[in-house]
């Protein structure tokens, strides 16, 4: 009977301490989201602007990786400024304008950014993203000549495709590494896609799901066809000059003479 | 908001919108060359300045070629290519100073570096500064030269040369 008794206690006093430490974890999970701004009380009135009220949700990642984008972080796109490879002076308007641009974050030494170096070679390499994009809405942005081998960046810099060094620039999209990508929509003014990858193939397969979720890839094709139906238009038109003897700039092309009428 | 830029002794006001791209011969030389033999570039080298009000392609040609092909009817194209100190003061460039501003008058469908139609350009030879210049400009629609050509002057009357 004692036995029995001692034992019922000891089991009560286990269950007591379990109870207590099942109270103490959770005071400790409410304390922590009270922390991040969220409560559980039904009467708390969720409309209050606490402080954290925009971002109520933050925490850190694990060192070396990227941290997501936050809201307060993003102040719009920039345009982008900087020197060119061959010693010029550049800058390419990404906002206030009708364009999409593809943002190139990368540097001359990473071993991942060379396949991109490489991949932006191709002339085909807008239409990988099969949005319309061509290789004009595509900007390189490195660092600029002050932390990067010019020299260097010459040599990878793609024919096809501007290449500007612009330290500003990267502390404008806060880039957190190399190679990044950030795709802007020039005519809304805003980031509409942004992330990284080891090759071109999970870029462009980021980047159609970014225009995919904002609506763009009907603008984009759009844009792409109607500058297709121009130059298409053009090459019919000359040509069918051509097959009647009048090269450009024929005189009888301009009835009207001195060019100065309409 | 505008963005004055200043490179190789040249500076302009860029309005809203506007790319640009400052080039000089040296520069674009060196294009070809292998890694480890960049140099700095020599600020008497002539100078190409593309400025236009839509997106510049890459691999333009000194007078546009690469990038008229690609502006809309709304585009205008300002090239300002610098040739030799020798030129400047000769008879080609015995004008002085650069326009502060063009006239619909100005354009016309024949003066352009490629023919292409609806399209129409000016052309002036000067000497600023001791430099000798070529102002080329050039509108995507002739028809609407005289909107087109105040958008122009926004950036030829900023124009600049020391």
């Amino acid at each position: 009977m004692t036995a029995l008794v001692i034992v019922l206690a000891l089991v009560v006093a286990l269950l007591a301490v379990l109870v207590a430490g099942l109270l103490r974890s959770n005071a400790d999970v409410l304390r922590a989201l009270h922390d991040l701004g969220v409560s559980l009380d039904p009467d708390h009135d969720h409309t209050d602007a606490s402080p954290r009220g925009a971002d109520p949700v933050s925490g850190q990642t694990r060192p070396g990786v990227a941290a997501p984008r936050r809201a307060s972080d993003d102040d719009g796109p920039a345009n982008l400024t900087g020197r060119t490879p061959t010693g010029g002076l550049a800058k390419i308007s990404v906002v206030d304008n009708q364009s999409l641009t593809l943002i190139a974050f990368l540097s001359s030494g990473c071993l991942t950014c060379a396949g991109f170096w490489e991949a932006f070679g191709d002339d085909d390499i807008g239409q990988a993203l099969g949005s319309g994009l061509t290789s004009s809405d595509i900007v390189i942005v490195t660092k600029g000549p002050e932390s990067e081998s010019e020299s260097s960046v010459r040599s990878l810099a793609p024919a096809g495709v501007r290449t500007i060094m612009s330290s500003d620039a990267w502390l404008d999209y806060n880039v957190p590494v190399s190679p990044y990508f950030i795709l802007v929509d020039g005519t809304a003014g805003r980031i509409v896609g942004e992330g990284a990858g080891a090759t071109w193939d999970q870029v462009a397969n980021l980047l159609r799901q970014a225009l995919a979720d904002a609506g763009l890839n009907a603008r984009a094709k759009a844009t792409r066809a109607a500058r297709a139906s121009g130059d298409t238009r053009e090459a019919n038109v000359d040509n069918e000059l051509r097959r009647a003897g009048i090269e450009p700039g024929d005189p009888s092309l301009y009835p009207t003479g001195g060019g100065s009428s309409d | 908001m505008s963005d004055q830029l200043s490179a190789h002794g040249v500076s302009l006001v860029l309005p809203k919108g506007w790319d640009v791209e400052f080039m000089n011969e040296a520069a674009k030389d060196l294009s070809n060359a292998r890694p480890g033999e960049g140099g700095e570039v020599q600020p008497e080298n002539p100078l190409v300045v593309h400025a236009g009000n839509f997106r510049l392609p890459p691999g333009r040609g000194d007078f546009g070629s690469g990038a008229v092909e690609m502006m809309g009817g709304g585009g205008v194209l300002v090239c300002l290519l610098e040739y030799g100190r020798e030129s400047a003061e000769t008879e080609l460039f015995r004008r002085h100073s650069l326009p502060s501003e063009l006239t619909p008058e100005m354009f016309q469908l024949h003066t352009l570096q490629r023919t292409i139609r609806g399209q129409s350009g000016t052309q002036i030879f000067c000497s600023e500064a001791g430099r000798a210049f070529c102002l080329y400009v050039v509108l995507g629609n002739h028809k609407r030269r005289n909107t087109l050509v105040p958008v122009a002057n926004e950036v030829v009357a900023s124009i600049s040369v020391t």
